[in-house]
């Protein structure tokens, strides 16, 4: 399989007031087209970093220090932010931990979907951009999508509102999909059926998921590969049978 | 997102201060002398800021009339905190419907011009000396600090450690002084510093319209309550100064109230 | 549901009416009970060469003889049928005098007000969009430093810098006389005391926008919206605002009566015939009818104005329609 994206040697750094935080440390890996990375570690160890850097949704203090990305070859860690903007609304998407935080709490949700319909699809009507809209909302599972629509982020619940982040993503119709902990603040049932959806919408578009996640079960379920960060570094990444085989012989990795 | 202290600010502010308490040592002239061979002098080596309309020496007036003004702001300061305190602890504290009547009148008088509930006050008090102003002032400036109290006094009252100390048996003093103040002061400080501000703000507002302080009690106010024959007699410097001393003190104390504030940005920026 | 808004339209009317009468009797009974004669501003100097029963019979005469509660009645009875008395000072009825002048008031805080809605919010979005850029920086420093400079100082400055030294612009009044209708001249009085009006609420409220911004800017949802491939630009404008914006409206209900009373020194620098004048001329002279109206209109417009905050705070958030508290911070906690 080909890479579909590339990191080489990528540091990146806090800057803050009281001194550099290194975040990653000099990580590399590859991403073939199609496959489920799991990106494993502990809290705080930089998994949710390293999606963001890639995506370049970092704060202003954070800097890439050293280190490359290649998306098909091209190098986008020198992109400026403009062109950023044109991968990250088509190229890349992300789904976000707490799904009742990430959604604008003042805006209906049918709005934000538009919202991500137009970027990737300029060329649509408003009556267009409406079905494509209820087509998402139907697709990642919630009923009445045309009163959903109208609906806001306070009268839905977590395992919802998380539906409707994963909609969103959805209608950039990404290439890689980077999973940040998406069933990490959900109930434990709802945890499950996020999953089967996840799995399900993977089947249906074929497209590169990258999930983190510091669950182990939840990562040998559905990585076809595992990566395990510890400290910024990326400690060590295989196929997700040889993965587990070696951790239990090794019961200190995880 | 460190801020730095503001050194400048607070130099300017003790030699003000300093100065203006201390000014019976380098004084030459009585400030309240009419020297009226002298009125309306340009600032020159013998009266370095000029003199007004009534020939009495700027440079004297300014040291020995903020004395007042700082009294004032001080004073008015003193009252406001305290009825401050006692509404918003009263209302954090109280039931529901009491704490709802308190705040809802503490909204209502917040709402009304405070200047112009001041002018009313004060035009009712009749004749003004420095304490019934500073007491106007007080009892017009109090609310915002009451709601922030209050609120603080709410978060406070509900957080777990307070919970917890509760359960460890501390008694309410216990409570008060090592849970409630600690937490308290720091967001009651910006407030204080602000209250002494809009204070010396209002103390020459009214004095300048007139309803303060009258022109043979100095201070910065009543000195500036001359400035409109200035503009007669071209006598800037008896509009400026005392204005530039009100402004500066008005800033640093300003700078120092923001250092003192709460830092709100504490997380980073997503935009 | 239309039920409910019918009790909550008639509890705001109950309360608004009650708010009215407790504000006038507080005033009345204050005003009265404060030291001063205000025989004084009916007939000026001449009531030191009036004999006690003369004073008497004046007092009768202005209905000043009984208890306070039967003159308040009297009052109230009055000001039902719209008989808010004559003014002790000018002789005529207070309408009247009233009336002459609200225009201008209404005019200087109403463009006022115009204004300072309009650019803080810009300032606000702008500053909050370069936080902490130099740009930021140097806007936020020079409001934080015409936010110190006392109103009627900066009037006088102004004064002092447009009409006398460079003589551009006159320095008081409304109009020159003689030019009542001419339009110009009627701007150029205005400039200098809009400049102060603005400049002296502007920061305030541009501040505010600013700080609930860089709040907001820092909530999750923001990079959900970059997520999707917007600009900052955008987010800011599009989806930050959005959510700044119930609180701001009801914050700018309640700085309606704020700037019109702000108006009030500033009229009293620039001579301007305003309300503002007025207040200040009758509190000072115990001219009691004329300065019943006039806190009448002032406490009407601020009940009224934090009435309508409430109902807009409460009709635009979908949270609250949710029954969640709104997460805005109060309003005024600068």
């Amino acid at each position: 399989m080909p890479d579909l994206l590339e990191v080489k040697d990528l540091s990146v750094s806090f800057y803050r007031p009281e001194g550099e935080l290194q975040a990653l440390k000099n990580v590399s890996f590859s991403l073939h087209a199609g496959e489920i990375l799991a990106i494993m570690g502990e809290t705080g160890c930089g998994k949710s970093v390293l999606c963001k850097s890639i995506l370049k949704l970092l704060p202003d203090m954070a800097k890439i220090k050293t280190g490359q990305i290649y998306f098909k070859g091209e190098e986008i860690s020198a992109y400026s932010e403009k062109q950023m903007q044109r991968l990250r609304g088509s190229a890349f998407s992300m789904v976000f931990q707490n799904p009742m935080t990430a959604l604008n709490p003042c805006m209906n949700v049918g709005m934000q979907i538009s919202e991500a319909v137009r970027q990737r699809q300029p060329e649509l009507s408003r009556r267009g951009r409406q079905e494509r809209v209820e087509e998402l909302i139907e697709l990642v599972g919630l009923d009445h999508p045309g009163e959903r629509r109208r609906q806001y982020p306070c009268h839905f619940s977590g395992g919802m509102a998380q539906r409707c982040v994963i909609a969103i993503a959805l209608a950039a119709k990404p290439e890689i999909l980077f999973a940040d902990e998406p069933t990490t603040s959900l109930d434990v049932t709802v945890q499950a059926q996020i999953l089967e959806l996840l799995l399900k919408l993977r089947e249906k578009t074929g497209m590169t998921v990258v999930f983190v996640t510091h669950n182990p079960g939840v990562a040998a379920r559905v990585a076809d590969r595992v990566a395990l960060m510890r400290e910024g570094k990326l400690y060590r990444i295989a196929e997700v049978e040889e993965f587990f085989e070696e951790s239990i012989h090794n019961q200190n990795c995880i | 997102m460190k801020k730095k202290f503001p050194v400048f600010s607070l130099l300017i502010l003790m030699i003000i201060v300093i100065g203006c308490f201390g000014c019976g040592l380098f004084l030459t002239k009585d400030p309240r002398y009419m020297d009226l061979a002298h009125f309306d002098t340009a600032p020159n080596k013998e009266f370095l800021f000029g003199t007004d309309s009534m020939g009495r020496d700027i440079f004297s007036m300014i040291w020995y009339g903020g004395r007042i003004s700082l009294l004032i702001g001080f004073l008015a300061t003193l009252l406001s905190t305290f009825l401050a305190v006692l509404v918003g602890s009263a209302a954090g504290y109280a039931p529901a419907w009491a704490d709802g009547i308190l705040m809802r009148a503490t909204e209502l008088i917040l709402s009304v011009p405070s200047l112009l509930l001041t002018i009313f006050l004060q035009a009712a008090a009749g004749k003004a000396n420095r304490y019934s102003l500073a007491v106007v002032i007080g009892l017009t400036s109090w609310m915002g600090m009451a709601k922030v109290v209050r609120t603080e006094i709410l978060q406070l009252k509900n957080t777990e450690y307070v919970l917890a100390a509760k359960c460890l048996g501390g008694g309410f003093f216990h409570l008060l002084w090592r849970h409630l103040v600690p937490g308290l002061v720091p967001s009651i400080l910006f407030m204080v510093v602000m209250n002494v501000k809009n204070a010396m703000a209002a103390e020459a507002t009214l004095s300048f319209m007139g309803l303060g302080l009258p022109v043979e009690e100095i201070s910065w106010g009543s000195m500036l309550s001359l400035s409109e024959n200035a503009f007669l007699t071209h006598a800037w410097w008896s509009v400026l100064i005392p204005g530039l001393f009100l402004v500066g003190t008005i800033f640093c104390l300003t700078n120092l109230g923001n250092y003192m504030r709460k830092s709100i940005n504490k997380r980073h920026s997503n935009l | 549901m239309k039920s409910r808004y019918i009790i909550r339209i008639v509890y705001s009317v109950v309360k608004f009416a009650l708010s009215v009468i407790v504000l006038s009797v507080l005033v009345f009974t204050i005003s009265r009970l404060a030291p001063g004669d205000p025989l004084y501003a009916y007939y000026g100097e001449r009531v030191e060469k009036m004999s006690m029963e003369e004073q008497e019979q004046a007092r009768e005469k202005l209905g000043l003889g009984e208890s306070i509660p039967t003159q308040y009645v009297r009052w109230f009875q009055g000001a039902i049928h719209g008989d808010f008395g004559i003014s002790y000072k000018y002789k005529m009825d207070v309408k009247e005098v009233i009336a002459e002048r609200i225009g201008n008031t209404f005019f200087l805080g109403g463009l006022g007000f115009a204004l300072i809605f309009a650019l803080s919010l810009f300032i606000g979005l702008f500053c909050a969009w370069r936080e902490d850029k130099i740009a930021d920086r140097v806007i936020c420093g020079i409001g934080t430093l015409t936010s110190c400079i006392p109103e009627f100082w900066m009037s006088l400055l102004l004064i002092l810098v447009f009409a006398v030294w460079l003589k551009w612009l006159p320095s008081s009044g409304a109009y020159s006389v003689g030019k009542e209708r001419s339009l110009t001249d009627r701007t150029a009085h205005l400039i200098l005391p809009l400049i102060v009006v603005v400049l002296g609420h502007l920061w305030y409220y541009a501040f505010q926008v600013r700080n609930r911004l860089l709040e907001e800017v820092r909530e999750d949802y923001v990079l959900l919206a970059r997520m999707k491939g917007l600009s900052g630009k955008r987010v800011l404008c599009r989806h930050c605002l959005r959510n700044v914006l119930p609180s701001y409206f009801s914050m700018m209900a309640i700085a309606f009566p704020h700037i019109l009373g702000g108006t009030y020194v500033v009229e009293t620098v620039f001579s301007y015939p305003g309300i503002g004048t007025l207040a200040y001329e009758s509190a000072r002279y115990q001219d009691y009818n004329l300065l019943m109206l006039v806190s009448l209109l002032t406490g009407t417009l601020v009940i009224f104005c934090n009435i309508l905050a409430q109902w807009i705070n409460a009709c635009i958030d979908p949270r609250i329609g949710a029954g969640r508290e709104s997460r805005q911070g109060e309003v005024g906690s600068l």
